[in-house]
């Protein structure tokens, strides 16, 4: 884990509300595993908004430019959009697990929705030199305005197929519906599931996939003050904790094996 | 220039070599943060809140932001006294600053348990007692907020310990000073104020609250004045060493605590957010020092200037 200082290269709106920023890191590149995250400060001067904010790793380009997909959503994510090339962040990362790879032989299923893509893009390319079949990849947005780096991760070996709750590009509906249509229909071969996205889908994905007995990856998000494991803001229900019935999103995940999480609460 | 400014205090028997502390529930328990950089540089270490049995905690949401605040309903999840004392001290020990641990009992019997326990503990310089935290059902600030019961748990601690005794007083009473006189009188060794404000959100949306525990206790720069002037009732009320806290950020707000005459602040929150804050305060402060020609921390301990309105502290200042 490092803590540094570093400068705005790009940052521009990708799609509706939707941003891509870039910055280069020779250190945090070569420590980041897909999954893993950072905490960003926006403006180190400022009260308001007083914490970092969380941010999954999207990508890493050219070897060490990071980039960040991310929505305005609130104060800090404007706040971020409105910074410009050389703008000063401090960040501090990579923090969390990361992902378990799949075998290089097994049939790999990504499943997305909204900005759920920005850790599995990072996943996808991660998978482009080690995974030998294609990847089954299952994306959802709310609507065409808002669906972004499908052109990106088309130069993947990818199998893609895309949602939009208004149907205004793709099949209308929600991914995790399509996902429940897919995995209930014959299944040849068991896929190893890795899924992100708003906790609803989680939901949906995770006890489906705990159902059929596959494995299955989320990455969770959670409030939290400091990513560090002391503030201990971001608890999640443990699906099987007696003595211990929280896990911690920052230090414990983000990614969780879904039976690790208890789906009833969530 | 010359020799670098004194920067030791006395918190109640215990000497600490500058006055910036870490406050308990930000610093964890000692050593996840010793990558940023080394914690023996502190004042001192306050670990995370202690309970006599392991505590799961409140159900998530326990945390929002609020205008210059963190709201928290953490509910002192922590791993109790026992698992402390023989999976995390041991590992404290390399560090070369005193560690004092924050305790929390639901029974007065449990604050005199816990006090006996660590009595028998060496690498433990003194006991904060909590009793104000605001996210807890029982217990907590309930022993805060009376002066008969704050004075009760206060005894009983003293009496099981010869450890520095400091009492974390709550700020959801009417008039501090009397709960910080009847700690001092049962035997309190110095006191620290303040803990969080009780406070909330709502979703306007959904018409829930932010917080699973619906309240919670507020933090950060938002109640940073609010603090100030508690230590400011405090240090006027009673003898006994007051350390403050309460949104510092930086070292020009621990400098406000210090003259208003807190003998050491506890750095909270801004470690959550920049994890070197108390280290660059002690920076700042020496820096401070060395340009200001303050040869000694305490030259600026209870400086403060009133025009004359604030007769009684004006007798007692230390320069």
């Amino acid at each position: 884990m490092v803590e540094e200082v570093v400068s705005i290269e790009s940052n521009r709106e990708i799609g509706k509300d939707t941003f891509l920023m870039g910055f280069r890191s020779t250190s945090l590149a070569s420590l980041a595993k897909p999954g893993q995250f950072l905490m960003i400060h926006i403006d180190r001067a400022a009260k308001d908004p007083l914490l970092r904010r969380p941010f999954s790793i999207h990508g890493i380009l050219d070897g060490n430019r990071l980039m960040i997909l991310y929505k305005t959503v609130g104060k800090g994510t404007s706040l971020l959009s409105s910074l410009r090339e050389g703008d000063p962040i401090s960040v501090i990362g990579p923090l969390g697990n990361g992902f378990t790879l799949p075998r290089p032989s097994e049939k790999t299923l990504l499943v997305a929705g909204g900005m759920g893509i920005a850790p599995l893009f990072f996943l996808a390319q991660a998978l482009k030199k080690v995974q030998k079949r294609t990847i089954e990849m299952f994306l959802g947005f709310p609507s065409a305005q808002e669906v972004v780096i499908i052109d990106q991760i088309k130069d993947f070996n990818v199998d893609l197929s895309l949602t939009t709750e208004d149907g205004s590009l793709g099949i209308k509906g929600l991914v995790g519906d399509l996902l429940d249509r897919h995995l209930g229909q014959e299944l040849t071969e068991k896929p190893v599931i890795y899924a992100c996205g708003p906790s609803a889908m989680l939901k949906k994905i995770a006890q489906k996939a705990i159902r059929c007995n596959l494995r299955c990856y989320v990455s969770l998000e959670g409030y939290m003050a400091c990513g560090l494991g002391i503030c201990q803001g971001c608890a999640v229900k443990r699906g099987n904790g007696k003595d211990k019935p929280y896990y911690y999103v920052c230090q414990d995940g983000p990614v969780f094996s879904a039976e690790m999480i208890d789906w009833e609460v969530m | 220039m010359g020799a670098l400014p004194d920067l030791s205090v006395d918190i109640g028997g215990l000497r600490i070599k500058n006055p910036v502390l870490a406050a308990s529930g930000t610093f964890g328990y000692g050593d996840e943060l010793t990558c940023f950089y080394d914690p023996s540089l502190l004042g001192a270490i306050i670990v995370k809140g202690l309970s006599l049995r392991p505590m799961p905690g409140n159900p998530p949401p326990r945390i929002v932001e609020t205008p210059c605040g963190l709201l928290n309903a953490i509910g002192l999840a922590n791993i109790g006294i026992e698992a402390f004392v023989e999976e995390k001290l041991p590992s404290l020990g390399t560090i070369r600053t005193p560690v004092i641990t924050n305790i929390y009992g639901h029974t007065v019997e449990e604050y005199a348990e816990m006090a006996e326990r660590i009595e028998k503990v060496d690498g433990i310089a003194a006991i904060e007692i909590n009793i104000s935290c605001p996210n807890v059902e029982e217990g907590g600030m309930a022993f805060g907020t009376d002066p008969d019961t704050a004075a009760m748990v206060t005894d009983e601690v003293a009496r099981n310990t010869t450890k520095p005794v400091i009492v974390k007083l709550t700020p959801n009473v009417t008039d501090i000073t009397i709960i910080a006189r009847a700690v001092e009188s049962a035997g309190a060794q110095a006191i620290s104020v303040t803990n969080t404000l009780l406070g909330m959100a709502v979703d306007v949306a959904t018409r829930r609250p932010k917080l699973a525990n619906v309240i919670g206790g507020l933090s950060g720069p938002a109640i940073k004045p609010i603090a100030l002037y508690l230590v400011h009732k405090v240090v006027e009320a009673v003898k006994i060493p007051v350390i403050g806290l309460g949104g510092i950020m930086d070292y020009q707000d621990a400098l406000e605590f210090l003259i208003v005459g807190a003998r050491a602040i506890q750095v909270g929150t801004a470690n959550l957010i920049n994890p070197k804050t108390a280290m660059e305060i002690i920076t700042g402060l020496t820096d401070f020092c060395v340009r200001k020609n303050i040869s000694n921390i305490n030259q600026i301990i209870g400086a403060l200037e009133t025009n004359g309105e604030d007769h009684e502290k004006k007798g007692d200042r230390k320069n």
